[in-house]
């Protein structure tokens, strides 16, 4: 880690105003960042503490919760206004990293980790993201764990984020400094010929927080993994169910683990609204929501993975 | 060796906005009394320390301050060996910056006296005892986050602190033991 | 008695209040801090290395390489033994494996050399690797024995013969993954010069071998080699021998006139001390219809580096294990440009994980429950010596029916597929443990001072095994004093040498040296006592006399008595030693794993929800350290079966998983209660006080056991490890 300088910000503007400047990094809970400067993938020159920035409030306004960059994993799981409103948020964080790492981490930075590719993150390998036009080896590669959605020849890293898969069945928008709330389903970009863009938050812009406007709905976070606990998701699924006498009057299906953004599945969504929830329905509705999965040579298997998971995670949710 | 550190960072708070040399840390917010020597507060010792931002609050802690007994088993928050509290909290301490603790009450295993230490030796939840300061600390800011309220709870809660020896189900009784 | 009770461990107190100060905890003035450089690529060699911007770089102190690395005394042999592997980096431009050691950098401060040690600039010339075992199957071989004597090939009868009349035949190929020990602590080398003289803060599992091997390499004696390793934290055969980062540490410390601390990364972990190497296994059984084994053709192939030729993935349990009158074993080798293997705990198990699968799937293909298949083939003698009955070696019985009550193992066995709850399926699977133990020789010294408290010392090792309690245990008893008063000492070769804690050997080995030396000391100081005149003891015949709490009586005449201080504060400090065993011993271990699993049926995510294991460890000196080895173990084979998989990129030759995020070791939630149960039944000879090995044993049978049950919930046979959703879908 190459040494740099440090800043304490207290006010959002004063935090901008640091990082605007060129190799300026926020960092927040510190999880990801230093993780990342540690294996030399990045390296600021000016690190801008913005923990003291009053941004960690967890608010009701009136048809949404309100929920400040900063606040903490722990403490959105844990909160009324959450674990009652969004129980697919309290979910998906629970179901995150450990005790340890969601007293730290807060919002603004989990939205803004960064794949675990393990080609990304060695940096003595190529990688389009970390080295524009290097090459990508997870493509011939080892890529059991890569993307069978939205890839490209450059890059078919994951967006690892169990957040920002629950997050994006809710509809949230994310709050940039200076901006307009910007939907989350727009907030992350698909690798294509630039893989290196990966949100499209511009250098020095903050994540101030995320709106989540209430939806009414069971909900289930199903996260298949490898292990029984901390470890990243294979394959993930947050739904979002709303129904009336057995009809499904609203239904939202996003998924981690088979893309480089979390993934929302509007077709499988499409086929599920105004009808009736029979086994037949959620066959039909799996079925859908992995059309046009690509897999390559090792990664074939999260094509049936998914599609058993939602079903399951529909299932559960009715 | 540490006044002297101290004295050059004073100079240099008032330049924040300016470019100022790596190395250096300097409060943005600078008010008149910006004091940016790094001053840890590890169990209710202070120490003022001579370290550049980028030393994690581990490292401080082992190699400046000589406080052992918090371990680094992976430097990546994958293990939990370094798991210390800061204001009650359990948190991974190679994942932060000592520089970003300043003000912060830390605690580590040489602070404590806590019934789960005798709880461990009884259930022998341990046997290479290296990850044992992460578990220690790691339970006793389980139990404050609230009473894990069953054998399935405290797997998943600890599931953070890894053993390779596999003391598991020794560090379950140990825990549900004082959790009551 | 105190042998054999739960006493807590008595390092207990030091290790839970963080006062136990493991390698990389010692404070030393002037202490400067080494970070390695690993070389980028897996094959080729090294066209030009740039280290100015690094040595301009702050507080850097040296920086070396190749050009001017430390020339050595010695070359390691092709054969790795005490040394891990033959190749010595910084020697000259040849690139092996990736993960090298191509350049160190020692800085005053530990961010300093870290930094640094990213601006060397290197460029090689790349030659593709060779990385695949199943690429390159053609190609294996069968290496030589080497000083280990490691056995690669072994017949008796005419198994092909016997195998192709048998009425019921089984085949399978099975697949096992590179692993990594990944001890908590990682690899840590601290090297303090003070003039000729050296001392080595090590992590360590054989301060002998670390002794011995890096004064060979330096040139000089081993007496001017101290090597001070009090606490390990775990070392599953990474730290058992002696590998380059720990020599080269000590070599730069002489040139630079300072104490350096290297402490490796978790990721240069994965390329510094070995690795289980990855196998894949061609085996067959060959039965009559009731399940009678008449034949076993085994055959395995794994791999090995450039330079050394090894498989420390010993099989003999497919010839030990079952009376069975033919059977073939071969096991070749693949040269990868991968590191050396090396032992990792325990190296029987992924041969065992095959054979006790194999006898699952003999079970299902004739019908006869796992259980007593396994009694049916059970062998009272040494199934390559049939001349050689187990006798006191081998209580195995006793560990099947302990453990199938422990489980409520099922008489007749569901169907697999059959049983269902809560959307998951359930199976149960169980297996044999089987696991070589050996003894070699242990030195052990105690004195005795006035206070009666005796101080017992011995260059060994407590890699989390316990040794420190036992050893006080064992002695508090040979003396007839309280734990109290005994105080054990080890992990410092100025103590007397002793056995490596490898192959489960320490127990027993330290263990029976420590009983030796007790009881010389008591009765060194019962001597004493009878022929003084000042004692209660004085005239009764020596053999009269023995020693309880403290106290030395007279057995007909209790109220005859003196304590041992008394006699010692008349008399002066006592002293005694003693070595066991005269010449290295094997002994096999045995136990009887069961495993319940629940496999989702949407995600093919498999859970253990109960797990037993009944072992046969001869005599049980601390029940309590003695269960947790055995639950650790079984967790290690939880881990085989399920999880851990060293994954490398077939084309760059690195490892992508060298972390513990990738490398997925089970953690708590992973876990379930685990029941034990010990014969407890001493076998006296493996070791005098009748104690063998657990630590090896108790890894073995749970993964089969596991795989097992997942074939009875599912109905599916996965023959790769590990057992990940993916291979249930
Ligand atoms: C061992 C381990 C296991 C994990 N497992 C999981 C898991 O299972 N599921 C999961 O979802 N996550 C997991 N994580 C990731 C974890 O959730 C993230 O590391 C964490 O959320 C990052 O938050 P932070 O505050 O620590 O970010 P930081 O490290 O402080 O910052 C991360 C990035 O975000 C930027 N940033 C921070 N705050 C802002 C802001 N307000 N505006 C703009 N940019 C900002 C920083 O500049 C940096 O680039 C795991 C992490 C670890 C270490």
């Amino acid at each position: 880690m190459k040494d740099f300088q440090y800043a304490r910000a207290t006010s959002v503007t004063e935090a901008v105003r640091l990082a605007r400047r060129p190799g300026a990094a926020f960092v927040a809970g510190g999880t990801e960042l230093l993780n990342l400067m540690k294996d030399s993938v990045q390296a600021p020159d000016l690190v801008v503490d913005v923990n003291p920035v009053p941004l960690a409030e967890i608010t009701q306004h009136a048809d949404m919760v309100r929920i400040g960059a900063l606040a903490r994993m722990t403490d959105v799981a844990r909160h009324p206004l959450v674990r009652d409103g969004f129980p697919l948020v309290s979910q998906a964080l629970m179901a995150s990293a450990s005790g340890q790492v969601r007293n730290m981490a807060s919002i603004g930075g989990n939205l803004m980790q960064r794949t675990r590719c393990w080609y990304f993150r060695d940096a003595a390998m190529p990688c389009n993201t970390r080295s524009p036009g290097s090459g990508c080896p997870a493509v011939n590669g080892e890529n059991r764990w890569h993307a069978v959605f939205g890839g490209s020849d450059s890059c078919i890293k994951v967006h690892p984020s169990d957040l920002a898969v629950a997050l994006t069945a809710l509809d949230a928008r994310v709050l940039i400094d200076g901006r307009p709330p910007v939907p989350i389903r727009d907030f992350y970009v698909l690798p294509g010929a630039t893989p290196q863009v990966e949100t499209v938050l511009r250098h020095g812009e903050m994540i101030t927080g995320v709106e989540i406007p209430r939806a009414a709905g069971t909900s289930r976070y199903v996260k298949v993994r490898d292990r029984a606990s901390f470890e990243f998701a294979l394959v993930s699924v947050a739904v979002l169910l709303h129904t009336r006498h057995g009809v499904v009057q609203d239904v939202r299906l996003a998924f981690g683990g088979v893309a480089p953004k979390p993934w929302r599945s509007v077709d499988a969504e499409d086929v599920l609204r105004g009808r009736r929830l029979t086994d037949r329905l959620l066959d039909e509705a799996a079925e859908v929501a992995v059309r046009g999965a690509s897999a390559r040579r090792h990664n074939g298997f999260k094509i049936e993975l998914l599609k058993r998971t939602v079903r399951a995670a529909l299932d559960g949710a009715r | 060796m540490v006044d002297e550190g101290i004295s050059r960072r004073r100079v240099l708070a008032g330049t924040a906005a300016a470019g100022v040399a790596a190395g250096m840390t300097v409060n943005a917010s600078a008010t008149a009394s910006a004091s940016t020597g790094v001053e840890l507060t590890v169990n209710g010792e202070k120490h003022v320390l001579d370290v550049e931002p980028r030393v994690t609050l581990l490292d401080a802690l082992r190699e400046q301050i000589g406080l052992t007994g918090t371990k680094k088993g992976c430097d990546r928050g994958e293990c939990g060996a370094c798991t210390v509290l800061v204001d009650g909290r359990r948190i991974k301490s190679c994942l932060t910056l000592a520089v970003m603790r300043e003000g912060a009450e830390i605690t580590t295993i040489e602070g404590v006296r806590h019934p789960l230490q005798e709880a461990f030796i009884r259930h022998d939840a341990f046997q290479c005892g290296f990850c044992t300061p992460g578990q220690i600390m790691s339970a006793i800011g389980l139990l404050a986050e609230g009473e894990p309220g069953s054998d399935a709870q405290v797997r998943e809660q600890m599931s953070g602190n890894l053993c390779r020896c596999g003391a598991y189900p020794n560090i379950v009784r140990a825990i549900r033991e004082v959790s009551g | 008695m105190i042998i054999g009770k739960p006493l807590d461990r008595v390092d207990g107190p030091a290790k839970v209040t963080g006062a136990a100060k493991y390698a990389a905890d010692q404070h030393i003035p002037g202490l400067t801090h080494a970070v390695l450089v690993t070389s980028a690529i897996a094959r080729g060699k090294i066209i030009r290395i740039d280290t100015g911007q690094a040595a301009r770089s702050p507080g850097v102190l040296s920086v070396i390489t190749h050009h001017n690395g430390p020339r050595f005394a010695y070359q390691p042999p092709k054969h790795p033994w005490i040394y891990g592997q033959t190749h010595v980096p910084l020697q000259n431009d040849v690139i092996y494996h990736s993960g090298q050691i191509v350049a160190v950098v020692i800085a005053d401060t530990l961010e300093r050399a870290r930094y640094a040690a990213t601006l060397i600039q290197i460029d090689y010339a790349v030659e593709t690797p060779e990385i695949s075992v199943e690429a390159n199957l053609d190609k294996a071989f069968i290496p030589e024995r080497g000083p280990f004597n490691l056995r690669y090939e072994y017949r008796r009868g005419d198994a092909h013969g016997a195998l192709a009349t048998a009425p019921v035949r089984v085949s399978g190929r099975y697949r096992t993954s590179m692993q990594h020990h990944n001890p908590m602590e990682p690899t840590a080398t601290t090297a303090v010069w003070d003039g000729d003289h050296l001392t080595l803060y090590e992590t360590t599992q054989a301060l002998a071998f670390t002794r011995q091997k890096t004064a060979e390499m330096l040139g000089v004696d081993q007496k001017q080699v101290r090597v001070v390793s009090p606490y390990l934290g775990g070392g599953f055969g990474a730290k058992g021998y002696v590998w380059p980062h720990t020599f080269i540490t000590a070599a730069i410390a002489r040139s630079l006139g300072r104490p350096v601390k290297l402490v490796l990364t978790r990721a240069q972990s994965y390329t510094m001390h070995g690795h289980r190497a990855e196998t894949v296994q061609e085996l067959s059984v060959g039965a009559t219809r009731d399940g009678t084994i008449t034949a076993f053709v085994h055959s395995a192939v794994s791999q090995t580096s450039m330079l050394n030729e090894v498989s420390w993935e010993e099989m003999d349990a497919t010839t030990q294990l079952y009376a069975c009158p033919n059977a073939e074993l071969t096991r070749r080798v693949v040269r990868l440009n991968l590191g050396t293997p090396t032992p990792m705990r325990a190296p029987l198990s992924v041969g065992g994980y095959a054979l006790e699968s194999i006898m699952d799937e003999l079970s299902h293909a004739t019908g006869v429950n796992p259980l007593e298949l396994r009694l049916r083939n059970y062998s009272t003698h040494n199934p390559e010596n049939p001349s050689q009955p187990w006798g006191t070696g081998k209580f195995l019985r006793d560990c099947y029916e302990l453990g199938a009550k422990l489980f409520d193992w099922p008489h007749r066995l569901p169907r697999p597929r059959s049983t269902r709850r809560d959307g998951g399926w359930i199976g149960v699977g169980m297996a044999t443990a089987f696991h070589p133990t050996y003894v070699s020789a242990a030195t052990v010294s105690i004195r005795m001072d006035a206070d009666g408290k005796a101080l017992v010392r011995s260059a060994t090792q407590d890699i989390g095994t316990g040794t420190y309690t036992i050893v006080t245990q064992t002695v508090a008893d040979a003396l007839g004093v309280p734990a109290k008063s005994v105080r054990f000492e080890l992990g410092d070769t100025n103590f007397a040498p002793s056995a490596p804690s490898i192959g489960s050997r320490t127990a027993a080995s330290v263990g029976t040296a420590a009983h030796h030396a007790g009881s010389a000391l008591k009765d060194k100081v019962i001597a004493i006592a009878v022929a003084d005149h000042r004692s209660p003891l004085y005239g009764i015949p020596a053999a009269q006399v023995t020693a309880a709490d403290g106290q030395l009586f007279h057995r007909l005449d209790p109220r005859r008595r003196e304590t041992y201080a008394d006699v010692l504060r008349r008399h002066g400090p006592v002293d005694s030693e003693a070595v066991w065993p005269a010449a290295p011993g094997i002994s096999r271990s045995y136990g009887a794993v069961f495993a319940e699993v629940t496999v989702d049926d949407a995600t093919g995510e498999v859970r253990v929800t109960r797990l037993v294991g009944a072992f046969d460890i001869g005599r049980v000196l601390n029940a309590k350290t003695a269960r947790s080895q055995a639950i650790g173990g079984m967790i290690w084979g939880l881990g085989t079966a399920l999880t851990e998989h060293t994954i490398v990129d077939e084309h760059l030759g690195r490892i992508l998983t060298a972390n513990l995020s990738g490398y997925l070791v089970p953690v708590e939630a992973d876990v379930p209660d685990v029941d034990i149960a010990f014969v407890d039944k001493a076998d006296p000879a493996a070791s005098d006080i009748g104690a063998k090995g657990v630590g090896e044993l108790a890894s073995n049978g749970a993964t089969a056991a596991i795989a097992n049950a997942v074939c009875h919930a599912t109905g599916r046979r996965v023959r790769d490890l590990p057992i990940t959703p993916d291979k249930l879908l």
